[in-house]
């Protein structure tokens, strides 16, 4: 046994704690005095540690180990089969994403499809609305064919509106609405008679017709007119007046300048006042001092009190482009109103005299 | 009563080393661990290898004289466990980030060290154990693991008498001396 060998005995049993207290002194003593021998021992603990505690996780492992065993039996859960890869994998991830997308896809259609039928509801009304002003502005014209189809005879015409003299030699003045599908027009009014007109002017544009008396001598038997046409734009707020034939009697109406364009922001017409009728289209609106400021033409449906009129500005501007006098009967336009300080109702009087009811015939 | 009256409990019985204790731990907590390492490319193998580290590290941290529970037992083993299969997945490249990483646990970093540390040790005194060989393997587990006496050890090994045991056994130790500490560095106290 060399002298290494009994180091290592020696310490074993100091570490265990075998040695008397005399030799473990004297070993503590060593420890402290000789650093080699030091050395020696710390190494050799570390290496007795090492192995102690190696063993007592053996027997730990060991311990769990048989723990596990129980755990797996009484596992009560059947687990499925570890480690699954590839699509098996991802295919609960992929469904889920599936599902979110397809979700989301449909979502979006569905509200854009809601919010296209949405606009097309706005578009299909702002379309209705304007059917309707167009059905309003027809009923305007009064469905006279109704009661034809009740009647027969005698045959009235298809539509009617109103119409105004507006030169002392024989024409009058319109909505084009209200003679767009004529084959033959007649006026009539309690002074005149029932007259035959032909058409001069047509402006769809501006919604205003134009028709001439074909009787010249009745033509030349009219004096001269108790009213000009405005040349300037009524303002608003401003008084006005209305003759026509809603119905087969001549219909008066007041009212005032409520704005200054029509529908939709039309700069050439009025908002008016003025309580109208499906058979006023066509009739004059005149202002408190007696000029013609306007024709009416429509109202907005849906919108109390709010009727139109085409602004006299517009009728001079239409008859000028239009070059309708002849020297047979040359255009001779009121220049000045003569009945501005008459009383509303002397005016009305001289005013009825010059307002027809204009009767549509259509095959 | 204290909310980890039933974790003192388990830790009071384990601390005494009791066995049906540990067992009872050991089997509570392990569904938690098959889900998250299984939900993270693991299998229950590894699950099992993982928490058995955990546990045993919770096992030998209860032992120390001066051990204090901080935190719930199942937080503690959630967070080594997580920890040490984040690490795994870092060695086999097989990690892809699902682990959630907001979760923080305070002192696990230390706690980390110290468990790596002693399954280094302890798996290179495996290795050497291993690469020693028998019968110098044999002598050294039953000299000072199993705490055997040298008579015994000659007995059981054949030798005809103690001193060539001790010389053996003496021989044995250097071999595995070499081996361990020519692998393991070991800062010595």
């Amino acid at each position: 046994m060399n002298a290494d060998q009994a180091l290592y005995e020696l310490l074993d049993d100091y570490f265990s704690g075998k040695l008397t207290a005399e030799d473990a002194e004297a070993v503590e003593n060593k420890l402290k005095s000789d650093p080699d021998f030091n050395a020696k021992a710390k190494q050799h603990k570390a290496m007795r540690d090492a192995m102690k505690f190696y063993n007592s996780r053996v027997e730990l492992k060991h311990m769990l180990d048989s723990a596990h065993l129980e755990v797996e039996e009484t596992k009560p859960v059947v687990l499925q089969p570890a480690v699954v890869s590839g699509w098996k994998k991802y295919w609960p991830m992929t469904a889920v994403a599936a599902s979110i997308a397809m979700v989301s896809i449909l979502g979006t259609l569905w509200m854009t499809q809601s919010l296209e039928t949405k606009q097309t509801a706005i578009y299909k009304e702002l379309r209705r609305n304007v059917d309707q002003i167009k059905h309003s502005q027809k009923m305007l014209m009064k469905d006279i064919a109704q009661s034809m189809d009740k009647g027969k005879q005698p045959v009235p015409g298809k539509y009617a509106g109103s119409g105004f003299l507006i030169s002392s030699n024989g024409y009058v003045a319109t909505s084009y609405h209200v003679v767009k599908e004529a084959d033959s027009v007649f006026i009539e009014n309690e002074k005149f008679g029932r007259q035959k007109v032909t058409i001069v002017l047509r402006d769809p544009a501006n919604d205003i017709a134009v028709l001439k008396l074909m009787n010249d001598s009745i033509a030349y038997t009219t004096r001269a007119l108790p009213y000009a046409i405005a040349k300037d734009e009524a303002n608003l707020g401003e008084h006005v007046f209305t003759l026509g034939f809603p119905r087969e009697d001549i219909v008066f109406g007041e009212g005032s300048i409520s704005a200054s364009t029509g529908y939709s922001q039309n700069p050439n017409s009025y908002q008016v006042s003025v309580p109208v009728n499906p058979g006023n289209s066509g009739g004059p609106l005149f202002n408190e001092s007696g000029d013609l400021v306007g024709i009416i033409s429509g109202i907005q449906t849906e919108t109390l009190g709010a009727a139109f009129a085409i602004k006299s500005t517009v009728i001079m501007d239409a008859i000028s482009k239009a070059s309708l006098d002849t020297l047979a009967r040359p255009f001779v336009l009121p220049k000045y109103s003569t009945l501005k300080n008459s009383s509303r109702i002397q005016q009305v009087k001289r005013w009825k005299d010059y307002v027809f009811v204009v009767q549509v015939y259509k095959n | 009563m204290n909310v980890y009256y039933f974790d003192e409990l388990i830790v009071s019985e384990i601390k005494k080393k009791n066995e049906v204790a540990l067992r009872e731990l050991y089997k509570s907590h392990y569904p938690m661990i098959v889900n998250l390492i299984r939900s993270n490319n693991g299998t229950e193998e590894e699950a099992k290898d993982i928490y058995q580290e955990a546990v045993i590290a919770f096992y030998e941290k209860v032992q120390q004289p001066d051990f204090i529970l901080t935190c719930k037992i199942k937080t503690y083993l959630y967070a080594v466990c997580r920890r040490l299969w984040l690490k795994q997945l870092a060695v086999k490249k097989r990690y892809h980030g699902n682990i959630q990483e907001t979760e923080t646990f305070l002192g696990i970093e230390e706690e980390m060290v110290t468990i790596e540390d002693n399954e280094q040790r302890f798996i290179r005194m495996r290795e050497s154990l291993e690469s020693l060989g028998e019968p110098c393997r044999g002598i050294l587990e039953d000299f000072y693991m199993h705490d055997l006496s040298m008579e015994a050890i000659r007995d059981k090994f054949g030798y005809t008498n103690a001193d060539n045991a001790k010389n053996q056994k003496y021989k044995c130790l250097q071999r595995l001396k070499k081996l361990f500490f020519a692998t393991y560095k070991e800062d010595l106290p």
